[in-house]
């Protein structure tokens, strides 16, 4: 344990983050990067974009208060060690999407009210299924929660984001990249972390699968919410673009359907690798109305 | 990009200056200067000294202790990002938590150049009772979800003392552990003045607010004072300056009117 624990230590995250695909950046992107003049004159587009960035405003919230709330039980102090660089990383992921509400013409008066207005939700009560977790201290259902589950979700959802506005949105697509990187170092570390410990609380696991259960039937909903209805209909003819492709699908002309499916089905995908590997088995949750 | 060098954050409208300076950003361009190239807070240049056996037993002493200091802090920060009551307060204090978890791990990392095999169970051994206890008060403010107790334990007190005993240690230290403790020491500023403005203007805004923190202030005196004493005994402080020590202590907690 100890020798993998040394790969997250801070030491590591300073040479890989700050000093490393960090640098030079502000808010995540290049300095002289700037949100597209089609969204930005656009109300449409600019509600939409709002919209899309309240959810991983609430998403990252979530996981600032899961992981700093489990440094306190964490059993050794590699990972506390791991779970405040992971508090670091998430305060910035809060900081840059809520940085892009500002650059979308939300004012810092009206951030309260228009995260209220626009976040979905399916993805508060998903919130509150880790946090619960989490305030009760236990260690292995909040890093499950976390660092799969949650983290599993942001990572296929940021995917996804990155590829679709590579060519369309720059700006978004870098600060994407670097919670990307972020996301996959904390997925690393709940696989590796757990497995371990999944095998020394085998009665744990009924009760973990139970929450795995939960917050996948909240999310697949916040899937449905969000591709679903005519507000989320493209309101004009999208151009193909080749860079947009995602697990073989061209999100640049993939309907909303089709953008549902490959998402759900690439996130489910990953959870069963991911579970699977910690001594977890998915459970398939009811489908949400 | 660094904004510490480019401009003064000071010059800037009291909310806009919180917005800067309890930023990520923020805190990102300011450790870069002082942090980048120093692995594990030291220079690659330095060079370390022979240390003879007693002075190496009292460092080992005093880096456990800083250890358990940095413990306390990275738990006390880490449930502070939970209570904090605005964006601004809940992104800085994720920083502490980063800053104490490397205050930690640059301390373990210098208690094994040092040969100590097991550091976790010699902290256990060596940690001083009234540090243990501070920690102990500390952490209960926390889970009381008392705000402002616990910023002014944590980043009034604590930080206070961590600065103060760090400062002195360091004009004396082998130049690793100097080179360890000038990092630890920009950070514990920049924590220490949080605090400072944080209760500084929940008390302007509330001055009834002075009485309860002078009551807690009384309950965590013997323990500052044990924790004082005993640390500044282990790096070997004069007399004359040790007295000097507790007066800088006593004028952070005038400036907050708590005397």
């Amino acid at each position: 344990m100890t020798q993998f624990l040394a790969q997250y230590s801070i030491q590591r995250w300073m040479e890989m983050c700050p000093q490393g695909y960090l640098e030079d950046t502000v808010y995540g992107h290049e300095p002289n990067e700037h949100e597209p003049a089609v969204i930005l004159d656009d109300d449409d587009e600019r509600e939409a974009a709002i919209r899309t960035t309240v959810g991983l405003v609430v998403g990252e919230r979530c996981a600032l208060a899961a992981s700093s709330g489990l440094i306190n039980a964490a059993p050794d102090y590699p990972s506390k060690r791991f779970l405040a660089t992971q508090t670091l990383d998430e305060a910035r992921h809060v900081e840059v999407f809520t940085q892009r509400l500002f650059d979308l013409g939300v004012t810092a008066d009206n951030l309260e009210s228009t995260i209220d207005r626009y976040a979905n939700p399916n993805l508060v009560k998903f919130a509150e299924v880790l946090l619960e977790k989490v305030a009760a201290g236990d260690f292995l259902a909040g890093v499950v929660g976390q660092n799969i589950v949650l983290e599993g979700l942001a990572f296929s959802v940021f995917e996804m984001l990155e590829a679709g506005n590579r060519e369309f949105n720059p700006k978004f697509a870098h600060t994407l990249s670097g919670t990307i990187a972020d996301e996959r170092r904390h997925v690393g570390f709940g696989e590796n972390r757990i497995g371990s410990l999944i095998a020394q609380h085998p009665e744990k696991k009924a009760e973990i699968e139970r929450m795995q259960q939960e917050m996948t039937y909240y999310m697949l909903a916040v899937f449905a919410d969000s591709f679903r209805g005519d507000d989320n209909k493209p309101k004009s003819a999208p151009e193909p673009t080749a860079s947009a492709e995602w697990h073989g699908t061209n999100l640049s002309t993939a309907s909303p359907e089709e953008m549902e499916a490959v998402l759900a089905n690439t996130v489910l995908g990953e959870f069963k690798t991911r579970l699977a590997r910690v001594g977890i088995e998915y459970q398939t949750p009811r489908v949400p109305a | 990009m660094s904004v510490v060098d480019e401009f003064d954050p000071h010059a800037l409208a009291e909310q806009d200056f919180l917005d800067e300076v309890h930023s990520f950003q923020f805190w990102f361009d300011s450790v870069e200067g002082y942090l980048s190239d120093r692995p594990y807070g030291r220079l690659e240049t330095t060079v370390d000294e022979p240390i003879d056996d007693a002075r190496r037993e009292r460092l080992i002493t005093t880096l456990c202790n800083y250890s358990v200091g940095e413990t306390a802090a990275l738990e006390g920060a880490a449930g502070l990002v939970q209570l904090a009551p605005d964006r601004n307060s809940k992104i800085f204090m994720a920083t502490q938590v980063a800053d104490e978890a490397r205050h930690l791990e640059v301390f373990l990392h210098r208690l094994r150049e040092l040969g100590v095999a097991d550091p976790e169970a010699e902290i256990e051994r060596r940690a001083q009772p009234a540090l243990v206890d501070f920690k102990g008060a500390l952490l209960d403010l926390v889970a009381e979800g008392d705000w402002q107790a616990a910023v002014f334990a944590q980043n009034v007190v604590l930080e206070t003392m961590e600065y103060t005993v760090f400062r002195l240690h360091a004009a004396n230290a082998d130049p690793v552990t100097r080179d360890v403790l000038a990092g630890v020491i920009s950070d514990e500023r920049r924590h220490a003045g949080f605090g400072e403005n944080d209760l500084g203007r929940s008390l302007a805004a509330d001055p009834s607010g002075r009485a309860r923190l002078r009551e807690i202030r009384t309950g965590l005196d013997a323990m500052v004072v044990g924790v004082f004493e005993a640390a500044l005994a282990d790096i070997g402080a004069p007399a004359g300056e040790r007295s000097q020590l507790a007066h800088e202590y006593l004028d952070t907690i005038e400036r907050l009117g708590l005397t």
